[in-house]
């Protein structure tokens, strides 16, 4: 009896795992099922075997999707994540602004998905787009470029506008870990003479752990499914250079209704960001405890 | 006076009321409405297509059906229609393009129509389409022309009084055009640049479109599509567009934007494009062919969507009445109207303006190709690759046109 | 406020704050440019779109509103969203109390779940949950919605809250359970009030995601009466040829509530957050 007592905290637990079961367990275990066949999305599904995933693997633009993929992570994550701890590490001494801004840097992320890629369209347009028209003002024509229009620009000019849509979750959740570091610790640091610099890496940083943890770990995780804007901005291209898997996936459902070879690249997209989300975690878990 | 007799005769008298009381409420019961669950990629504010008149219009003339219309873009109808036909939850009548049709009646989802009264009447072309072993599951709605949109103030102004329906007349437009330093043609990668290759490539012989569909004969090598694409190569030589700079351009939004500035001389597009341009007050365009090696040049017609019923329904007459509105000229002709689009019925009336005169010469002097995806004679997944390929090709035109085509085959051998 | 601040740290704490505004208002540019062009006329737009409107134009505004059921639809928006706000907080912190307080086995498992639902690609639960919907009789209706798009967000929820569970000392555990408190009691009373930033977080996050989602509404609801405003502003737009005069009106109409609605819920997140703060 004591040792179910024990367990009795796990109740908690409950109402989660019942939603997340039916929600996403069963939908996964569905999709695993489906994968083996050459289902359409309606009528009847016939078993294929491996056959999907033997085209995936001996594809070279599936592999080419993987390294696509992997590559806009490394970027967005990278960049938002110092970006986000940029605007943080600023307004959390500047009390004054700081709500004011918070609330400033969400309003990209209310944009809708179409909004933001209209609008960076016409940003990124070789045909004088706002960013062209400004480097030309400011004497920078040299560096004017077709930036989405250009395969070696291209994943890079798709990656600023995704961070620039979401650089306000990051610098939100560094601000909450902030708000969860000691005022004293911080005056006392400063009574003792200590450079705002060295505040930061040796105080601020450290306890910042779990925030860096949560955000690098979200932002991976959303952005290799992310696929709305890569969908409005490029569709995958100029020919494929910013074809992410999540493309792959839309296409083959809704362009060419092939449900069961959608479910064997959504299951390989599944596998690939597990080991990737819980390798990070791992790591910086650890990193966690350490500091 | 309350004597026995009155009262029975009172009673008899009351309850014969209530009975006639209850008999016209049954009767007017069987009046009732029936409701028509309506979806379509048409009919809001932006692509209204006259649906909004023309459902009023039905409703007026059948008072027992009620129409309950819904508006659903083509991409989320992927995405909400096949759960709901999987889950016995379709609506009554659906708006589809053939690769639906196909996917929903092979999984025994749609109800085979009733040929009577239409099916006579449609053009050859459609008919075919449109058929499926015995049965024919859509009534066709519309064709709708895909071209080339010339800006005729720009060309005016160097001296060209009608659009280029040829390769030569192209090259030379172009030459001209950018001497007065105008940008002559928006050939992008994902929609333009296609449209043009596979106008080219079937103009010679529309009917081998099946045989490259079904892997038959392979792209690869075949001398059309290397005309066509070497056309493509030649094309920038004469300074109609610099590769590079045009092929990523989007095609639904940054491109429209730019032809309708006035930006832009030409660009190969669709006709639904017509309405949008026309709100333009300085734009003076008309739609013309797509520049072909033929004289008319290649008029190159889309079969865009029709109606179908679902096998599911529970209000079968209801919808056939509602489907065969549709088939009436008078009413089609307002959607056709509304869309700038050709009537599938060899009797029908078009729906084109004036400004799309060059288009439909084009048409009535032998120079129309079917798309063949609208069509099913092509894979849908190959239209894909074609954008791509082609987006590729522009940006790097010394390629090898074979190299292009190749990417082609390999799709169809995917199949 | 610290007031013993020389006039040098203040000067330079001005300066920052006037760079730091600086910055942002120009990552702000495209909003600002989205916001103008909502109040061009066409031919403005077409004919020079870096430019200031000549005049404010409500032309498009009208168009717009008069096509989109706004009202009703901004309402159904709000509550949908709210509801969901409230329940996956709710549920998420829950769950991952025991989550974070005890690392055997079994929240190693639990977690690797959780860890699944949150790498799940979007387009796997489609079907699957309009099935089981339609099974249990939720389909077009607003509890079936809020249903699906807790469930949708819980994972965020949960690994979020076991992480900020897991920064509170858990001596005051120890201390409240030698006063013979029941694990529910010390959820409730201890640690639920210090996950005040967090929650706040949270539900700004779980509010973004769920007011732009429109797949889902579209996929359960049919009843237009119970749609939400992003579907009106689709069903507006349209999806294939994009507009500018209809666009932009119509996304400052989808996103305007939102932003009200944060500007509300920021004054109650500084309060909660300075409350929290006395531990």
């Amino acid at each position: 009896m004591q040792r179910l007592a024990k367990y009795k905290i796990y109740l908690f637990v409950l109402p989660a795992v019942i939603v997340l079961g039916a929600f996403f367990i069963y939908p996964i275990l569905l999709t695993a099922k489906l994968s083996f066949t050459d289902f359409t999305g309606v009528g009847v599904a016939n078993n294929v075997g491996w056959k999907n995933y033997e085209r995936i693997f001996t594809r070279s633009r599936y592999v080419d999707a993987l390294k696509v993929t992997l590559f806009f992570t490394l970027i967005v994550v990278v960049i938002q994540t110092a970006s986000g701890l940029f605007f943080a590490s600023l307004l959390n001494r500047l009390h004054s602004i700081r709500n004011l801004c918070r609330a400033a840097l969400f309003l990209p992320a209310m944009m809708s998905f179409v909004i933001v890629g209209y609008v960076w369209q016409f940003i990124y347009s070789p045909f004088n787009g706002g960013l062209n028209a400004l480097l030309a003002g400011i004497g920078l024509e040299s560096l004017q470029n077709n930036w989405i229009g250009d395969p070696d620009t291209a994943l890079f000019a798709l990656a600023f506008a995704h961070i620039w849509m979401f650089v306000g979750y990051t610098t939100a959740i560094f601000l909450a870990g902030y708000a969860g570091i000691p005022q004293e610790l911080d005056e006392a640091a400063r009574i003792e003479g200590t450079s705002a610099w060295q505040r930061f890496r040796h105080i601020e940083i450290p306890l910042l752990a779990p925030s860096f943890t949560i955000n690098i770990v979200l932002s991976t995780i959303g952005t290799l499914k992310t696929f709305e804007l890569p969908f409005i901005m490029t569709r995958g291209g100029p020919d494929g250079a910013t074809r992410t898997l999540s493309l792959h996936i839309i296409d083959s459902l809704f362009g060419k209704y092939k449900f069961g070879f959608a479910s064997a690249l959504s299951i390989v997209m599944l596998i690939l960001v597990i080991v990737v989300a819980y390798a990070q975690n791992r790591i910086l878990r650890s990193r966690e405890e350490q500091l | 006076m309350h004597t026995p007799k009155s009262r029975f005769l009172r009673s008899l008298i009351s309850r014969l009321i209530t009975g006639a009381i209850v008999l016209m409420g049954l009767s007017t019961a069987s009046l009732a409405t029936v409701t028509l669950e309506v979806t379509a990629w048409k009919g809001n504010d932006t692509e209204p297509a006259a649906l909004p008149e023309l459902i009023e219009r039905f409703e007026a003339a059948n008072p027992d059906i009620s129409i309950d219309f819904s508006y659903i873009s083509r991409s989320d109808t992927d995405i909400v229609l096949p759960p709901r036909l999987q889950g016995g939850e379709a609506p009554d009548v659906m708006m589809a393009d053939m690769p639906l049709v196909k996917i929903w009646s092979d999984a025994g989802l749609l109800a085979p129509l009733d040929k009577d009264g239409w099916y006579d009447r449609l053009t050859d072309q459609i008919s075919q389409a449109i058929t499926l072993g015995d049965n024919v599951y859509v009534m066709p709605l519309e064709v709708i022309g895909m071209g080339n949109f010339v800006n005729m103030g720009l060309l005016n102004a160097v001296g060209i009084d009608a659009p280029p329906t040829t390769i030569d007349a192209l090259k030379d437009a172009c030459q001209k055009l950018s001497a007065a330093g105008t940008q002559p043609l928006l050939l992008a990668g994902g929609f333009p640049a296609p449209l043009f290759a596979i106008a080219n490539g079937l103009e010679a012989d529309p009917a081998d479109a099946g045989a490259l569909g079904s892997g038959a004969t392979t792209f690869e090598g075949n001398d059309a599509f290397m005309g066509a694409l070497n056309h493509v190569k030649d094309l920038q030589q004469a300074g109609c567009f610099d590769g590079e700079t045009i092929a990523g351009v989007d095609p639904w939004s940054t491109a429209l934007s730019e032809f309708k500035a006035g930006n832009f001389a030409m660009m190969p597009q669709g006709a639904w494009n017509i309405q949008n341009f026309s709100s333009a007050p300085e734009l003076d365009f008309v739609f013309a062919p797509l520049p072909s090696s033929k004289d008319t040049g290649v008029a190159l017609d889309l079969f865009g969507f029709g109606w179908v019923i679902s096998a599911q329904t529970e209000q079968a007459e209801a919808a056939k009445t509602f489907v065969d509105f549709f088939t009436d000229d008078a009413n089609l002709k307002e959607l056709l109207k509304a869309e700038s689009a050709y009537s599938p019925f060899s009797d029908g009336t078009h729906g084109m303006a004036s400004l799309a005169a060059p288009y439909d010469a084009a048409r009535e002097n032998g120079g129309t190709v079917m798309f063949p995806f609208g069509v099913l004679t092509w894979p849908k997944a190959l239209e894909g690759e074609i954008f791509d390929s082609m987006t590729g090709f522009l940006l790097d035109l010394d390629k090898d046109a074979n190299d292009v085509l190749s990417r082609w085959d390999e799709i169809i051998e995917d199949q | 406020m610290s007031v013993h601040m020389s006039a040098s740290r203040r000067a330079g704490t001005w300066l920052l704050s006037t760079g730091v505004l600086i910055l942002v208002g120009i990552m702000l540019l495209p909003v600002a440019f989205m916001v103008a062009m909502s109040f061009k006329t066409g031919a403005e737009m077409a004919a020079d779109p870096l430019g200031l409107p000549g005049g404010i134009f409500f032309g498009n505004y009208e168009n717009a509103l008069s096509k989109m059921t706004y009202v009703r639809s901004v309402l159904n928006s709000i509550g949908v969203t709210l509801s969901v706000a409230v329940l996956v907080s709710f549920i998420g912190a829950l769950a991952a109390y025991p989550l974070a307080r005890r690392t055997n086995r079994l929240s190693r498992a639990l977690v690797l779940i959780v860890a699944l639902g949150l790498s799940t690609p979007n387009f796997v639960t489609i079907t699957p949950i309009y099935v089981i919907f339609r099974q249990i009789g939720l389909l077009d209706t607003y509890l079936g919605l809020i249903l699906a798009f807790t469930a949708l967000n819980l994972p965020l929820a949960v690994f979020f809250y076991t992480s900020f569970i897991r920064s509170i000392p858990a001596e005051l555990d120890e201390a409240a359970r030698l006063d013979n408190c029941s694990d529910f009691q010390i959820f409730w009373y201890i640690i639920r009030p210090l996950l005040g930033p967090a929650t706040a977080t949270l539900s700004l996050f779980v509010m973004l995601m769920v007011w732009n989602d429109f797949t889902y509404p579209l996929l359960l609801l049919t009843d237009e009466s119970k749609f939400t405003v992003m579907i009106s502003v689709y069903r507006f737009i349209g999806n294939h040829t994009i507009s500018p005069e209809d666009l932009f009106p119509a996304a400052v109409l989808g996103s305007l509530p939102l932003l009200l609605l944060f500007l509300f819920f920021q004054r109650r997140i500084v309060a909660g957050v300075t409350a929290g703060a006395v531990k």
